[in-house]
C-alpha cells in the first residue's frame, strides 16, 4: 500500500543523510513499527509520507500513486498523523481539537460532534469531564491520547504515529497496546508506528523496520528478527533477554512432545496451558509451580506435554548459548 | 506665578473640550492606517518567503522608535510642509512600530509544534494563519497597538506645532503666553484620552481574546 524506492534525505544543515536510500513496502492493514536509536531517522521516514518533509530522492507511491501528484493538504487529511510533541492547538478545548480534520472535511456538525464523543470515550477519558477542558489542563499521557484520537477523528485508511505512548507511565503504556492492538482488530488500518522501545516493537508490529543511522538495518516480522538479528547492531538493539522475548512469541505447541508419538499413558501434575499459549507463560508456571513439565492442550484435550530441557534447547539454539 | 482660577475653569470646562474631538481623529486616523499598514506588514515578515528579511526590518523598526515623536515630525516638515495631512502621517508612521514589532513577536512565538501540528492535519497556510497564528496572537497584538494609542494620544499634542490643530494647541498657547492654567487643562485631557482609550482596548482586546488565556486562574479551578 505505502511503497518506498530509493528514498534519500539530507537536511541544508546537514553533510550525513538523515535518510540513506530507504525501499520498503508497508502492506494493507499492517502495523509496520520503525524502530532504532535517536535520530536514526524514524521522524522522517514518517514526515516523508504526509509530505512535511520533501525527499531529495526517490520515490514514495500510495496505491501506486506517487504522493509527489497528489495535493499536500488534501493527502495530509487522509492520513492520520500523531506527532511526537502531541501539538494540542492550546486555544481549542480538546473536543474542538478532536474535531479538527473532520471540520476541515466539512463534515455535518452532527456527525463530528457524536464522531468526537466517541473518541475520547474511545481513550479511555470521560467526555463530559475532558471535553471542555483546554490542553494546559490536561496531563501529559491525557493529551498524548487526545492526539491519537485527533489523528483517529476523520477515520483515516493510513496512519502516522510517531511514538504516541511515550509520555504514559509504563502500566498505562501496557494497558494503550492493548487497546490499539484490540482496535486495530476492529479497524484495520495501514499503520507506520514509530518507536524506540524494542519491547513495544516487537509487541506491536506486524513487520519491523531496523534503523541505524538512516539506514534500513533489517526488516522482518518481529520473529525472524528476534531468531536471524542481522548483525551485531540488532543484536544489541534486541536486549539480553532475546531468548525470553522469543518464548514470548513462541507458541507451546511448538516446542512440545506430542502425544502421538508417545507410548504409554499420560501422567499429568494437573498444571496445564493452552497450545497456542506462549511458551513464556508455561515457562512462568514452571517456576511459580516449581515443576519441569506443563500438560499443553487444545481446549479440554490434551494434546502434548512442554518440558524444561525442550525449552532450554531452543533458547541456546536461537541465541548461540548465551542465554 | 500666579494661579487665575477663572482661566483655569474658564480653559477646563469651554476653550478644552472644543479640540477633544479634532483630536480624537489626529489619534484615531492614524492608529486606523497603522493598524492597516502594519499587521499586515508584520505578518507578511513572517510569511516563510519574507522571512529572513523579518530581523532586518525589525532591526530598522526598533530605531525607528528610539526617535523622538518631535524628530519624526521635524524630519517631515521639510518635505510635507504644514498642517493637518502631515501631522496625521507623521503620526501614523510613529504608530507603526510598535504594532508590526508586536505582530511580528506574536506570530513568531506561536510553538512550532502547534503550527507543525496543524499542518499535519492538513491546514492550508492560509487556514492556519487565520485559525491558529492570528487568534495565539491577539494578546501581543492587542498591547501594541494600546501602546501604539497611548503614544499617539501624546505624541499627536505636537501636531499642533505644524499646524495641525487638536489639545495641542491650547497647550502650545499656554506654553507660549506662560499661561500654565491652559496648559493644566489641556494635559488633563490628554490623561483622560488616554485612560479611557486604554481601556476601551482593553475591552477589545478581551472580546478577542481565546478562551484558554483567559482567567486562567478559574479555569484552573474549575478543572480541579
Ligand atoms: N528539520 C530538520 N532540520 C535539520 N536536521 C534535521 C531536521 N529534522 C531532523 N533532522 C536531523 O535528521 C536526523 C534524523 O532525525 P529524526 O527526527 O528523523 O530522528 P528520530 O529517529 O525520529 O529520533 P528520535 O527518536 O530522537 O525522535 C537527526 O540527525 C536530526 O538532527
Ligand atoms: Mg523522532
Amino acid at each position: 500500500m505505502i511503497h518506498f524506492d530509493q528514498v534519500s534525505k539530507t537536511f541544508a544543515a546537514s553533510q550525513r543523510p538523515a535518510v540513506d536510500r530507504i525501499t520498503l513496502h508497508v502492506k494493507q492493514g499492517n502495523i509496520c513499527v520503525f524502530v532504532g536509536p535517536s535520530g536514526c531517522g524514524k521522524t522522517t521516514i514518517l514526515r516523508m509520507i504526509n509530505r512535511l518533509v520533501t525527499p531529495d530522492g526517490g520515490t514514495i507511491t500510495i496505491d501506486g500513486r506517487s504522493i509527489m501528484q497528489m495535493d499536500p493538504p488534501a493527502l495530509r487529511r487522509t492520513i492520520g498523523y500523531v506527532i511526537q510533541q502531541v501539538g494540542l492547538l492550546p486555544h481549542r478545548t480538546i473536543a474542538q481539537n478532536i474535531a479538527l480534520v473532520p471540520e476541515l472535511l466539512k463534515w455535518p456538525r452532527d456527525k463530528t460532534e457524536k464522531r468526537v464523543l466517541e473518541l475520547i470515550e474511545m481513550m479511555g477519558l470521560d467526555p463530559s469531564e475532558v471535553g471542555h477542558k483546554y490542553p494546559h489542563q490536561l496531563s501529559g499521557g491525557q493529551a498524548q491520547r487526545v492526539g491519537v484520537a485527533r489523528a483517529l477523528a476523520a477515520d483515516p485508511p493510513i496512519m502516522l504515529m510517531d511514538e504516541p505512548f511515550a509520555a504514559v507511565d509504563p502500566i498505562v503504556r501496557l494497558r494503550l497496546q492493548d487497546e490499539f492492538l484490540r482496535l486495530q482488530q476492529t479497524v484495520q488500518k495501514t499503520i507506520c508506528f514509530v518507536t524506540h522501545d524494542i519491547n513495544e516493537a516487537i509487541k506491536l508490529g506486524d513487520y519491523l523496520v531496523v534503523l541505524k543511522e538512516g539506514r534500513l538495518v533489517q526488516t522482518g516480522t518481529p520473529i525472524e528478527i528476534l531468531t536471524q538479528p542481522e548483525d551485531d547492531f540488532v543484536l544489541s538493539l534486541l536486549g539480553d533477554d532475546r531468548g525470553v522475548k522469543i518464548l514470548d512469541l513462541t507458541r507451546a505447541e511448538t516446542l512440545m512432545e506430542p502425544f502421538e508419538n508417545r507410548l504409554g499413558p499420560i501422567k499429568s501434575n494437573g498444571h496445564r496451558v493452552q497450545s497456542i499459549d506462549p511458551v513464556k507463560i508455561a515457562l512462568e508456571m514452571m517456576m511459580q509451580k516449581n515443576t519441569d513439565e506443563i500438560l499443553v492442550c487444545k481446549g479440554t484435550r490434551p494434546v502434548g506435554i512442554l518440558r524444561w530441557p525442550a525449552i532450554k534447547t531452543h533458547v541456546n539454539r536461537i541465541s548461540g548459548g548465551t542465554v | 506665578m500666579n494661579f487665575d482660577m477663572d482661566l483655569f475653569s474658564q480653559a477646563l470646562l469651554q476653550r478644552a473640550p472644543g479640540h477633544i474631538a479634532e483630536h480624537l481623529q489626529l489619534v484615531i486616523i492614524p492608529l486606523v492606517l497603522a493598524i492597516l499598514i502594519a499587521m499586515p506588514a508584520g505578518i507578511l515578515l513572517t510569511r516563510p518567503a519574507y522571512r529572513h528579511h523579518g530581523r532586518r526590518v525589525m532591526s530598522v523598526f526598533n530605531a525607528g522608535q528610539t526617535i523622538p515623536p518631535l524628530a519624526v515630525i521635524a524630519l517631515f516638515f521639510p518635505l510635507l510642509g504644514l498642517g493637518y495631512g502631515p501631522a496625521i502621517l507623521a503620526l501614523t508612521i510613529y504608530a507603526l512600530l510598535p504594532i508590526a514589532r508586536n505582530t511580528v513577536a506574536a506570530i513568531s512565538a506561536v510553538p512550532a509544534e502547534v503550527k507543525d501540528a496543524a499542518r499535519g492535519m492538513g491546514m492550508t497556510p492560509k487556514e492556519i494563519l487565520f485559525r491558529v497564528e492570528l487568534p495565539l496572537s491577539v494578546p501581543t497584538i492587542m498591547s501594541g497597538v494600546k501602546t501604539a494609542a497611548i503614544l499617539t494620544v501624546s505624541t499627536a499634542v505636537l501636531a499642533a506645532l505644524v499646524g495641525g490643530k487638536g489639545m495641542g494647541a491650547i497647550i502650545f498657547a499656554g506654553i507660549n503666553f506662560f499661561r500654565f492654567e491652559l496648559v493644566l487643562a489641556g494635559t488633563i485631557y490628554i490623561g483622560l484620552m488616554a485612560i479611557v482609550l486604554e481601556r476601551a482596548l482593553s475591552l477589545l482586546e478581551g472580546l478577542l481574546t481565546p478562551a484558554h488565556l483567559k482567567n486562567r486562574h478559574g479555569a484552573h479551578r474549575r478543572a480541579a
